[in-house]
Parts: C-alpha cells; structure tokens; sequence
C-alpha cells in the first residue's frame, strides 16, 4: 500500500489565502509522489468556491485524494457541489473518551468498553481502523442473517488518535465476568458456550463471503515452520495442508469475554474475526485462551479472564465435553491434541513477531510452547477429527468405555431405554469378539463410530478394525430350538445382534473389517 | 457392576444377582457357581433386580443348567423387561425353569 500524506486544512479557505494554500499544499505534497493524499478537514470552518478550485486541481494531479474529519457545516458545502460523488469525503467522527471506562473485552484487534449503561465501545489497535470497522459491521451484519445472535455497531467516533465502533449493549454480562463472580454458573456456563459454538459451526457461509482460516493457518505454519527443528516444520505445514476446505463459520477469538448474556440471551461480540473453516481452527485459539497462554505464567489468565488457570482449565475441558457430546476422556484428549497444535503453533509466532523471546521469560515461554508442539507433532496423525467416533485398544476392559461412549450418542437423541439397552447388548457382542478374534495374540485397536440419522430417527454404529479378516455373520444361527442338553454354548452373541438389531452388515474393506448395526428408533 | 448375593442352606443354593451379567462380570458368577455346583442339588438364581444381559452370561446360565439337569434342580427366579425378553429370542425360556 502507498504510504499516506495526511495534510491539515483549518480556518477559513477563500480566495483571500487560496493562492497560499494552494502552494503550501504543493510545496509538502513535493517529493512525495504515489503516496496517497488525505486533506484532514478536522479545523476547516469554511470553504469558498475559491477553495474548492484548489482542490479540484489537487485532484487532477492526485486521483485517490480523500478529505477525512469534515464537519457537518463544510460537509454541506461539498455535498451541495458534488465534491462528496467526486472523491471520498468522510464526516467527522464524534469523540468518545474512555478513561475511567470499564473494560469489557479484548480481542486481537480490539478493546471494548462501557461508555454508558446502555452502550460499548470497540476501540482498534489499528490507528487507521475505518477499513476494519467497516470490515466487523459487514461480517456481523452477515452473522445476524445468517442466524448468529449478535451486536452490530450503530456508529463510528474517535477514541483519541484511534477509531471506536459503538454498540447497543444493554444490561449485558461476559462470561468471563459470570465465571469469575458466580463459580457455581461453571456447568451453565459450559452449556451455554458449548451451544453457541455448536451454532456457530453448525452455520453454513455463502461461498466467499467470509476470510478463510485454513489460509491464515498455512500463513501462520510457514512462518513458524522456520522456528522448528529438521522435519518438524514440514510435519506441521503438511498437517495443516491436509485440513479439509469447510464453509462453516468459525468466530475466530471464541473465549469467554466475547460470549455476552444479555436479558437471558446470548450473543457475541468482536466479530472481526469472523471466517469459514474446520473447527480445528476454533478450538486452537479457545485453548490459548483458557489454557496455552496462561501455561508458562499461570497469572496471565486471571489478568485477562478475571479467573484463575484452574478455572480456567476446568471450563475449557467441561465446554469441550458438551461441544462434542462426550465426557470421554480418551477423545477429549485426542481433540486437544489437535487443538494444541494450532494454539501452539500461534502463540509461537505471536511471540516471535512481537519479539517477546527477547526476554528470558518470554524466551523460556516459547521454549515450553515449542518443546510441546514437537512432542505433539511426532504422535499426532491429523487435525481433523470425529466428535462421534471414538479409537481404542481391543481388549475386554475398554468394554465399559465403548458402551459409555455409544450411550452418551443415544441419550443426546433421546433414544428410549430399551431399544438403549438393546444396542447395548449389540455392541458388547460385536466389540467382544472383535477383541477374541481381530489380533489375537498380538494387539490392535478398534474404532466405534455413532451416527444418528434422522427421519425415520435410527442409529448406526459401525466397528472398525484392521485384524484378520473376519465376517462374524457368516456363522450360521443357533438352533434356539434345541433342549439344555443338546445346545452348544457359543454362537448366542451374533445371533442376539441380528434379532435385537433392524440391520447388520460386514465388509472387508481397505484393510478393515467393517460391521455395521442399525437400529431404528 | 454387579452384586452377587449367595445364600447357602445345605445343599441349595440361592444367587441373587443386581446389575448387569456381561462379559467382564459374567466370569465372576460363573466362579462362585463352579464353587457349589459339584455338591448342589437345588439351585436358584434370583434375577429380580438384574438390568442387563449379553450372551456372556447366558453361557453362564446354560452351563448351569446342563449340570444341574443331571444332578437336581434350577429355578430362575423374577425375570423380567429385557431379561426376560432375551431369554424369549434366545430360546431360553425353553431350556431355564422360569419362575
């Protein structure tokens, strides 16, 4: 972008002082060619025709010319003479102070505060921020179209050298301020988030309407790529590569100062970040922000948050559990595995842009992020992952996690409790023989995946393992005819399976033994 | 889980069972049965308050009965909701004495 020349008019232009003008404009424009000229009319009172000649020939000379900080008076003059059609005219500003103000939230961009009981203020780092702002009212005006509760600004001021966007919020808490003031709202809390998040993701975007996260993402590995040890970095470039395009929305910085109740409705604010992506792309940053920011120096987070790392943890894990439907431990961690990695991975950049490893402590704090993104790096496979499927060893004691898992699935759809029994059954005879008959001797993992499908409501779960080939259906039935004495013990399980279940199916395919139950519900 | 309750009184014998009689508790059961089966002559197995079954432990069950049908008796007490009804597809309510 070309540099600006912002250049200064006040008082009084008429034909009196236009000459001078005029030449003290050339004189500080000379020299500066291709840089972009912006009149700063914040002390103009008065333009004559003879002033306006002045800038219709600064105009020829310099096509982008913009005037900035106009008041409503010289607004009207170039309004009445067509100058607001030629070029860009921008009114100026209302100015809006801060001080004493409380802080509501914080954001990458952004600060927020209260101004009044009934209104907030985003304030942006950015000094030059009327680009963003006109940014975050387009994507949180798409947001409310599309379904997401959310404030959109109503007007634009200054806030010292910065811009503001101002907002309606009336009676509004964060969820940072519920967390640090009322604990026992913790589980609520997690629910509430948990939701909107499911919404937010659950929301699909028009094709190019919003900034894509994986292409920031790639951005941001390539960049740390470079910090890594031999191999490590291209790991982390071909992980992120291998994310799938999604076109779901993603908020971008979804932690808890963000996420507002207002009048028993949540919404959300600091929408700039708004974009499309996987989730994968969320979770990374909701883990910085709970956890990975706060895990050299574990007061960062009360600094932020206004609650402790503890709390802090602890609401990052329940939130996660609600969000993927399972309070199962093994696949929490395998999605905060893969959440690390893209929270990491930021925060390592973010400290080397921001030369935080200048300093001892910012130094080791990015040693810590970096020692653990490379243990992460050499176990992790993928950043994508399945909410409803669940990887495990093969052996009868994980039977209990397997039937937990399934049954978490079938009481989020409200399945009754017999036919929650029978699946039950199902899935005990399928998983049991797949630890008999898939590996033995040696050991292996099965993965158990949920599926509910609506109208007609039903549910498959369907068992995948890579052992010998093996299709348990091919055995034939029992004789249930038979007396005490003359039935066989075995073969009771598959045949249990096929008459509690509305269908099974077996494949071997790509390696794997796929079994498949239907239940219709 | 899965509550056993065994009352002895010579040679009978009476297992009240609560919970749930799958693969990882069916071995248990099948433990405290083999204990008593080679003197029993009368076995009952209260399923009052048992909420779950697979086929591991109508194994149980079935081995249970082939002995006690040469040796006395088997009565399988309160089988009721889904126990009763896996007994039905199974064709266990014609092997078991049901009571």
């Amino acid at each position: 972008m070309p540099d600006k020349l912002i250049l200064p008019l006040s008082g009084h232009i008429d034909s009196n002082n236009s000459a001078q003008i005029e030449s003290e404009l050339h004189e500080k424009i000379a020299g500066t060619e291709g840089a972009l000229v912006v009149l700063d009319a914040g002390k103009l009172e008065y333009i004559s025709s003879a002033g306006l000649r002045v800038i219709l020939r600064l105009k020829k000379t310099n096509p982008d010319l913009s005037i900035i900080n106009v008041s409503s008076e010289v607004y009207e003059i170039l309004d009445m003479t067509g100058f607001t059609e030629m070029m860009t005219v921008e009114k100026a500003y209302r100015i809006v102070s801060v001080e004493g103000c409380e802080e509501i939230g914080r954001g990458a961009n952004g600060t927020i505060y209260r101004i009044d009981q009934d209104n907030v203020v985003k304030v942006y780092n950015n000094a030059d921020a009327l680009e963003d702002i006109r940014h975050e009212r387009e994507v949180a005006k798409l947001a409310l179209i599309l379904g997401i509760p959310t404030a959109i600004s109503y007007d634009v001021v200054r806030v010292g050298d910065s811009y503001g966007s101002v907002f309606e919020l009336l009676n509004a808490s964060s969820f940072s301020k519920i967390l640090s003031r009322e604990p026992e709202k913790l589980d609520w809390c997690a629910r509430e988030y948990a939701a909107m998040l499911k919404k937010i993701h659950g929301t699909l975007v028009p094709a190019g309407k919003l900034p894509d996260m994986r292409e920031k993402a790639l951005e941001c590995a390539r960049f740390v790529k470079d910090h890594l040890p031999d191999g490590y970095g291209d790991r982390l470039v071909s992980l992120v590569e291998a994310v799938p395009h999604d076109d779901h929305m993603i908020h971008g910085d979804y932690h808890t100062k963000n996420v507002e109740l207002q009048n028993d409705e949540v919404l959300l604010i600091d929408m700039d970040t708004l974009s499309v992506g996987h989730p994968i792309f969320e979770l990374g940053p909701m883990y910085n922000s709970f956890i990975g920011f706060s895990e050299y120096d574990h007061d960062t987070i009360l600094k932020f948050q206004g609650f402790d790392h503890v709390t802090g943890r602890l609401f990052w894990r329940r939130a996660l559990a609600e969000y993927l439907g399972t309070k199962n431990e093994r696949k929490l961690n395998e999605i905060e595995d893969k959440a690390r990695i893209i929270g990491y991975m930021r925060l390592i950049r973010r400290s080397i842009r921001r030369g935080c490893i200048q300093t001892d402590e910012g130094r080791q704090e990015a040693e810590l992020w970096t020692k653990e993104l490379i243990g992460l790096l050499g176990r992790v496979d993928t950043l994508t992952f399945n909410a409803n499927e669940i990887e495990l060893e093969a052996q009868p004691g994980n039977l209990a996690e397997v039937q937990e898992f399934v049954d978490e699935h079938l009481r989020a759809a409200g399945c009754p409790e017999k036919a929650k029994m029978q699946i039950d059954v199902a899935v005990e005879e399928i998983f049991i023989n797949i630890t008999s008959y898939a590996y033995t001797p040696d050991k292996g993992n099965a993965a158990v995946r949920v599926e509910i499908s609506e109208a007609p409501v039903s549910v498959t779960v369907t068992f995948l393992d890579h052992g010998v080939p093996y299709d348990p259906l091919s055995k034939a039935d029992p004789d249930v005819t038979l007396s005490a004495e003359q039935r066989q013990i075995g073969g009771l399980g598959i045949f249990m399976t096929k008459k509690l279940m509305d269908g099974v199916e077996y494949e071997y395919k790509d390696g794997q033994n796929i079994l498949k139950l239907k239940k219709n519900l | 889980m899965l509550n056993i309750t065994k009352t002895a009184e010579g040679k009978k014998f009476c297992f009240a069972l609560d919970g749930s009689l799958n693969t990882n508790t069916a071995d248990e059961f099948e433990k405290q049965l083999r204990e008593i089966l080679p003197e029993a002559e009368e076995l009952y197995i209260d399923l009052k308050d048992l909420t779950y079954i697979s086929s591991a432990g109508l194994r149980v069950l079935l081995s249970a009965q082939k002995q006690m049908s040469r040796q006395g008796v088997m009565k399988v007490k309160n089988a009721g909701g889904f126990i009763l009804e896996t007994f039905e597809i199974t064709g266990f309510t014609e092997i078991l004495d049901l009571e």
